[in-house]
């Protein structure tokens, strides 16, 4: 794991000195959440209804921006080729891709859910820590998919057009199961198919994951 | 009987219907200093990217000391360098070295890494963003990551292009160096000068093929230029 740990390391490390991704993602779900409670005068009910969808369309259209910025920086100087070069397992290097995409989402997902809660006036209750595991799962399965996606798109000159052509599908199911999951806990009405869809969505994870894994030395090839 | 450094057999390459390699038999022995020359589009880069392992030959084998150049464990013994810097703007030099000190896995690394800076004379610029770097910079940090792991064989996609007459000089006695040291040494070029300076044997492309196989010391770049580079040639880059 020597390798996807510098990988990561070095990913964060760039994150960390340019914000880039993290900035543009939070200011991007700032204006969803300002612009849908500004403009849909809804009663509280309604609002409980729409706001985990609202959440998820915030988390994974910025994850989308996360993902495109992530594969152009490899792209910059022939990095990318450099990867295909490197003496290690291209599992490694998905792996160090996935880790830092990853964890740059969980901390943009940090900073962005607490002025999710003030705009939309939710309740916290110890309830609320069950979305710990709902966002853990989901963002991992969008990350796992989008991670080997990009590696992909990112050869294309429409990178962005074709990164979205191929996750969207892909990744639909999962986003729904977590949209589903984070309405039960915001709503405080967990019900006896929490769990199972939660099984559903660590087992997602767990299969993209282990695909990308294997094939992710194919892409890197030319 | 020694194991070539480089081994090419019967290699042909195609992208679709565009043929880029036909029919390429070439073994380099370890240490040879081999010049590749020919037009652009003539398959310098394809034949490069194919003995790096980051391409697959449509037709052919190739074997780098003995086994497979695509199997990950062999690419620790080549280094590319090329027009592509394979560094990151926004990181120093020291974090890019140790990047890839990391992921070569080279022993002592900081001592290794402080040595190449030394090399190439960038010790005083080391903690400053590659993006602030010039061109020449750019190119000697380019070629210091590639020798951090201390590779057997090294690939050289036109490094020339783009430097300043320093940045050349510094690298022609970089690559001096590499060839006393016994490494072996594959540089596509234009300028038939350095090349006949630098390298033990030249191969020509042409059409995709190699059309001359030989040794630079019996050969006078001029008589090449003339024979296969001819001004009357429409397109010719050398």
């Amino acid at each position: 794991m020597r390798a996807a740990i510098a990988i990561v390391k070095k990913d964060l490390r760039m994150e960390f000195r340019s914000k880039e991704s993290i900035l543009a993602m939070w200011i991007f779900s700032l204006l969803i959440f300002v612009i849908f409670n500004f403009t849909f005068e809804v009663s509280r009910l309604v609002m409980l209804e729409i706001a985990p969808g609202l959440l998820w369309v915030a988390f994974v259209f910025s994850g989308m921006f996360g993902l495109n910025h992530s594969f152009a920086l490899e792209k910059e100087n022939g990095n990318l080729r450099a990867m295909a070069l490197m003496p290690v397992d291209g599992g490694q290097i998905y792996v160090g891709k996935f880790l830092s995409v990853t964890l740059i989402m969980l901390m943009f997902e940090a900073l962005i859910f607490p002025v999710f809660i003030i705009f939309y006036d939710l309740q916290l209750s110890l309830q609320t820590f069950k979305l710990i595991p709902v966002l853990l799962g989901g963002t991992i399965g969008f990350t796992s998919l989008g991670t080997i996606l990009s590696a992909v798109a990112v050869h294309t000159r429409n990178q962005q057009i074709l990164l979205s052509l191929l996750l969207w599908p892909l990744v639909s199911p999962i986003i729904i199961w977590s949209v589903t999951l984070t309405g039960m806990v915001l709503g405080g009405e967990i019900t006896a198919s929490f769990y199972p869809l939660l099984t559903r969505v660590v087992a997602f994870d767990v299969i993209f994951f282990t695909l990308s894994y294997m094939l992710f030395d194919f892409i890197l090839e030319d | 009987m020694a194991i070539p450094a480089l081994q090419i057999k019967d290699v042909s390459k195609d992208f679709g219907r565009i043929i880029a390699l036909r029919g390429i038999n070439l073994s380099v022995d370890p240490g040879e200093f081999v010049s590749i020359l020919g037009r652009n589009g003539a398959g310098k880069t394809t034949l490069l990217n194919i003995i790096s392992g980051v391409s697959q030959p449509s037709e052919g084998s190739v074997e780098l000391f003995g086994s497979d150049p695509s199997d990950r464990q062999n690419k620790a013994k080549l280094a590319v360098i090329s027009h592509e810097m394979f560094l990151y703007d926004n990181l120093t030099a020291m974090e890019n070295l140790e990047y890839y000190s990391r992921i070569y896995n080279v022993p002592d690394s900081a001592v290794r890494v402080e040595q190449v800076l030394r090399d190439i004379e960038l010790t005083h610029r080391r903690f400053d963003l590659v993006s602030t770097y010039s061109r020449g910079m750019t190119q000697r940090l380019t070629i210091a990551r590639a020798l951090l792991h201390e590779p057997a064989l090294l690939l050289l996609d036109e490094p020339f292009t783009g430097l300043d007459q320093h940045a050349i000089g510094m690298l022609i006695n970089l690559l001096r160096k590499q060839r006393e040291k016994g490494r072996t040494i594959l540089l596509t070029t234009h300028d038939l000068h350095t090349a006949k300076e630098l390298s033990d044997r030249f191969i020509i492309l042409e059409k995709h093929r190699i059309v001359k196989d030989g040794m630079m010391a019996d050969t006078d770049p001029d008589k090449i230029r003339n024979e296969f580079f001819s001004a009357s040639t429409a397109g010719v880059e050398v």
